[in-house]
């Protein structure tokens, strides 16, 4: 193709020396917005007919080799070539109108895929979004390492596929594995020659990490406050530093961060809110967060005498694990289903939160259903108490718990089936991401609804053929958004503030103000 | 003798269908003994088995009834069934109502001519009913209360065939339409005043009807002198036959309880509104679809885990299935065009700020407008509350009970641990303690409308049903009767 173009172009070049340098730009210009309209159009109709494909890529190439090597001629002897010209000229035409018909053959091919491809996506995807929350799409999880970018380091590939699958849950625990992957990831990292270290390793090295996990599963708070805080400190560091030094001047600096900001953090803030549990104090928590979980067994350490009520919910039952590691620890535990939320919320004599992220406008961005909690204590004028490191203080703000939020993929709100309710029939298994889940014990997918009814004749629905019917969808946020008036006092490692002062401990913390 | 309960599940069916083969003493014991294993459970079929019950016992061949001992044994037997199962209310509701069917008919028959006594004494009744005086004999909570009327007066208000029966009949007041007391709403009878049509359905006339607004307890005293003349033996069979035709009165109304309050859907719920309810109740789902066949909705379905979820997800995906013989089939609202998204129970206050109505089906409602409903609901009726969302019950007479809560933990019922953690996780379930409350109270603050087959009312007015749908001294089953049926 290059060969072909230079050629013509000698002869074009004499033909035509007044063309100017601005209009090969314009049309060079022209050239490459088409290219890349139509390698849109090709990512999303990949499975297009190959030849068509390989002939327009080839042509692609032809053409940015064309501008790459030399801008005066190229573009036009590519435009001048007789055997591709009409089809990359109908292709031009095609990609710029979308839609008219083309007469070369391999044309059409394409062109129906690509216009055909949009609206075969639109029907499936308009049955499993919920238009309320439709910001919120698509869900982000990442079941396989299919198409990841060969930057990523191992270790954070790990990671990643540990985060998506909830072996890593819970806001601190994410960021400081996430600390953890970074400091193998820069350590394997080696500066190339022409540029610096600090220039160099965040827009390069780091961000195809920090895309791959998000790829996983959305960031929460605490890694953007960490991720923001290492990018500050990369970029300011003296490039003149020897690269060795500047890596292992990295890494040491994330381990204090991690060491300061959250595992001392988390020994004051433990130490602090034990003083709130009394002697036959009764404590109510909710899903599983590790620094309430902290501070129950260091008040139960110190020998104070009370118990504690974890409410738990679907489909993550974090709870039953925050209960068994009470029970284990000698605790007297109650533990109650979500639905049990009233009966118990009149024994409780104080209620311990934990937060995935405190916002500026004083509400607590926690896992969906501490609100409910937070509500019914506030009622029964149970005092809240939320127990959040500065690290997930956030300066962003929202009214209701559907602007800042993260869909789950809705199979996991599908069931294994309780056993005596139907028999044990193929259907298709529920792709359930969770791990510690208090199911009914290994039984393959079955309906959950007695199928053996021999008078029916067509199959019962259950609730894996979900996306088979078109009105219905499947919701599972799994944030929300927690009222400042319902939350007494907020502890972090400056003190004990109200919901009011997150702001300013924000600016202090995390800006660094 | 082989009965068709062998090999079934006990349940309603298997307790209808023996009914039939039983002597009376043994269904008593049947439902008794699924009550306690909660065989039988939820407010509808306590209610239809207790009617059909109480049928039988009423309706004992060979068996001749004077009001106090038919009383007397229906206190009796609904003691035996309260106490089985003391928190399924509708089975006390039931007896409540068969009882107040009982004291009608037997007030009816005694006295008739000191209805003529009745004139303008007693408390002035309301103006909207326009009648004279309370007849004293009748209590306050009575159904007959403020129903009495003077022949004259009676007319007013009523539509016009009740008069020209009326004026023949010397200005006898209409028909006591009150073979069972839940008739006593319904609309107007051919009024007649022989023996003749007493012991008649009277036609034309639908007791089931819900009733034109503004019209209240038609129906008046007994009726006069003719009654009398009839004698005392025709008493005693008409005291047996007319409580059961107000028994058989009592099971068409459960029958149709859902249809009339679906009737009015279509005043409830508009285009586009965004509706969020919880559990797998048929009487919301047929709400749903009275209103779903005219107008395009959004619901937002709480699943109730972990009690009621797989009911919750079978009634989304498939609708009814017509398993027991009284249920019909009907499709799912997805069916009909309706978005139907499934939530868990968390996420209920996360969506609660876009959701336009909140409709609840509770389990039993109590006399100050609260009620209790699944576990769950009182986390919505809490939330809603707070966002300023109208919550709307939906719930039939039948659920309607005359107790006040008191103590709202004694209400509260507990269900199966091993639904929240399953046995087999011994040392879990050992050590840590599991509760799994399967009601939830929720305050009458809460509610902010109760949609009846009687119509729609305002939680504050739910004490006016009580007193009119039973008797004051029915309320408590365990007191000891009088030898003489109270009068007042």
């Amino acid at each position: 193709m290059a060969e072909q173009g230079e050629p013509a172009e000698q002869s074009k070049t004499a033909d035509e020396p007044k063309v100017s340098a601005a209009e090969l730009k314009k049309r060079a210009k022209a050239d490459k917005q088409a290219r890349r309209a139509a390698q849109k159009e090709q990512e999303k109709a990949p499975a297009e007919v190959p030849p068509a494909t390989n002939g327009a890529h080839q042509e692609h190439l032809t053409q940015a080799q064309g501008v790459q090597q030399d801008q005066k001629g190229k573009a036009t002897q590519a435009k001048g070539q007789q055997q591709p010209k009409p089809s990359k000229q109908g292709g031009q035409e095609v990609r710029q109108e979308r839609g008219g018909p083309s007469q070369p053959p391999n044309i059409p091919l394409r062109n129906k895929a690509a216009s055909t491809a949009p609206s075969k996506k639109l029907p499936k995807k308009d049955n499993t979004v919920v238009e309320l929350l439709s910001h919120l799409y698509p869900v982000q999880r990442r079941p396989n390492l299919a198409g990841v970018s060969k930057d990523v380091h191992p270790a954070v590939l790990a990671l990643g596929l540990q985060i998506s699958t909830y072996e890593i849950c819970g806001s601190s625990a994410r960021c400081v594995a996430m600390l953890l992957a970074f400091k193998e990831a820069i350590q394997a990292y080696t500066t190339p020659r022409d540029t610096s270290l600090p220039r160099h390793l965040v827009s390069h090295h780091l961000s195809p990490q920090i895309d791959y996990l998000r790829s996983c599963r959305p960031l929460a708070e605490s890694m953007g406050n960490a991720i923001r805080w290492l990018k500050k400190l990369i970029v300011e560091l003296d490039p003149d530093k020897p690269e060795h030094e500047a890596k292992d001047f990295v890494c040491e600096e994330i381990d204090r961060f991690v060491h300061e900001r959250i595992t001392v953090t988390d020994q004051a803030i433990a130490a602090s809110a034990q003083d709130q549990i009394r002697n036959d104090s009764v404590v109510l928590t909710y899903a599983k967060s590790a620094i309430v979980e902290k501070t129950i067994l260091q008040a139960h350490e110190q020998g104070t005498r009370f118990r504690v009520i974890v409410v738990d919910s679907r489909p993550l039952f974090e709870g039953k694990r925050l209960a068994t590691s009470l029970m284990r620890a000698g605790l007297e535990a109650q533990y109650v289903p979500f639905s049990g939320l009233a009966h118990v919320v009149k024994d409780a004599t104080l209620v311990l939160l934990g937060a995935h992220s405190m916002l500026s406008n004083g509400r607590l961005q926690s896992r969906v259903g501490t609100a409910s909690v937070a509500l019914r204590a506030h009622k029964a004028d149970v005092p809240v108490i939320v127990c959040c490191e500065s690290v997930k203080f956030s300066g962003k703000v929202a009214l209701d718990s559907i602007v800042l939020n993260e869909i789950a993929p809705p199979e996991e709100l599908l069931l294994s089936p309780i056993p005596e309710k139907s028999p044990n029939h193929p259907a298709g298994v529920a792709t359930t991401a969770v791990t510690g889940k208090s199911a009914a014990p290994g039984k393959s997918a079955a309906p959950g609804k007695d199928a053996s009814e021999d008078d029916e004749p067509a199959k019962l629905k259950t609730l894996h053929d979900w996306n088979s019917i078109p009105n219905l969808r499947l919701l599972n946020p799994m944030y929300d958004i927690t009222p400042a008036e319902y939350i007494r006092m907020v502890i972090c490692e400056y003190g004990s503030v109200p919901p009011s002062s997150v702001p300013v401990v924000h600016r202090l913390a995390n800006e660094g103000m | 003798m082989p009965s068709s309960v062998v090999g079934q599940t006990p349940s309603l069916t298997t307790f209808l269908k023996s009914l039939k083969q039983n002597d009376i003493e043994n269904s008593i014991e049947l439902f008794i003994s699924l009550l306690k294993r909660r065989q039988i459970k939820n407010s509808r079929p306590c209610a239809i088995a207790t009617t059909h019950l109480l049928l039988r016992v009423v309706a004992e061949p060979k068996r001749k009834w004077d009001a106090q001992k038919l009383i007397a044994r229906v206190r009796h037997v609904g003691r035996r069934l309260i106490a089985a199962q003391p928190r399924e209310m509708a089975v006390g509701n039931i007896v409540r109502r068969v009882l107040g069917v009982i004291r009608e008919v037997a007030e009816r028959d005694e006295d008739p001519l000191t209805d003529s006594e009745i004139s303008g004494s007693a408390s002035p009744i309301t103006g909207e009913f326009q009648r004279p005086a309370l007849p004293t004999r009748f209590s306050e909570f009575s159904p007959l209360h403020g129903a009495a009327a003077m022949p004259h007066n009676m007319h007013s208000g009523r539509p016009g065939t009740a008069d020209s029966m009326a004026m023949e009949f010397g200005g006898t007041p209409q028909r006591p339409a009150l073979l069972s007391t839940n008739a006593s709403y319904a609309g107007q009878g051919p009024p007649g005043t022989s023996l003749f049509s007493i012991l008649q359905h009277p036609q034309g006339r639908s007791p089931m009807a819900t009733p034109p607004p503004g019209t209240q307890s038609p129906v008046t005293g007994p009726s006069p002198s003719r009654r009398a003349i009839a004698g005392e033996i025709p008493e005693k069979l008409d005291i047996k036959a007319e409580v059961i035709d107000g028994i058989k009165e009592l099971q068409d109304e459960l029958d149709v309880v859902d249809n009339q309050i679906a009737e009015s859907a279509l005043d409830h719920i508009h285009s586009n509104e965004i509706i969020l309810t919880h559990t797998s109740s048929q009487t919301v789902q047929k709400f749903l679809l009275t209103d779903a066949r005219k107008r395009k909705f959004t619901l937002f379905h709480a699943e109730a885990y972990p009690n009621n979820h797989e009911a919750t997800h079978a009634t989304i995906l498939n609708g009814a299935q017509g398993e027991d013989d009284s249920d019909e089939r009907w499709k799912p609202l997805t069916s009909l065009g309706i978005t139907v998204i499934l939530i868990p129970d968390t996420a209920v206050f996360a969506l609660m700020s876009r959701i336009n109505k909140v409709i609840l089906a509770p389990h039993a409602v109590l006399a100050n407008g609260s009620l209790i409903a699944a576990a769950g609901a009182s986390t919505i009726a809490l939330a809603a509350k707070t966002h300023h969302v109208p919550v709307v019950v939906l719930s039939g007479v039948y659920k309607l009970s005359p107790v006040y809560p008191f103590d709202t933990d004694e209400l509260i019922e507990y269900g199966d641990p091993s639904k929240v953690v399953p046995f087999e996780e011994a040392e879990f379930t050992d050590k840590v303690d599991i509760v799994n409350p399967l009601y939830d109270w929720v305050d009458c603050d809460l509610v902010d409308l109760y949609i009846t087959n009687l119509g729609g009312h305002a939680p504050s007015y739910l004490y006016r049903i009580v007193a009119d749908h039973y008797r004051m001294e029915d309320i408590d089953l365990n007191a000891k009767q009088d030898a003489v049926v109270k009068k007042g």
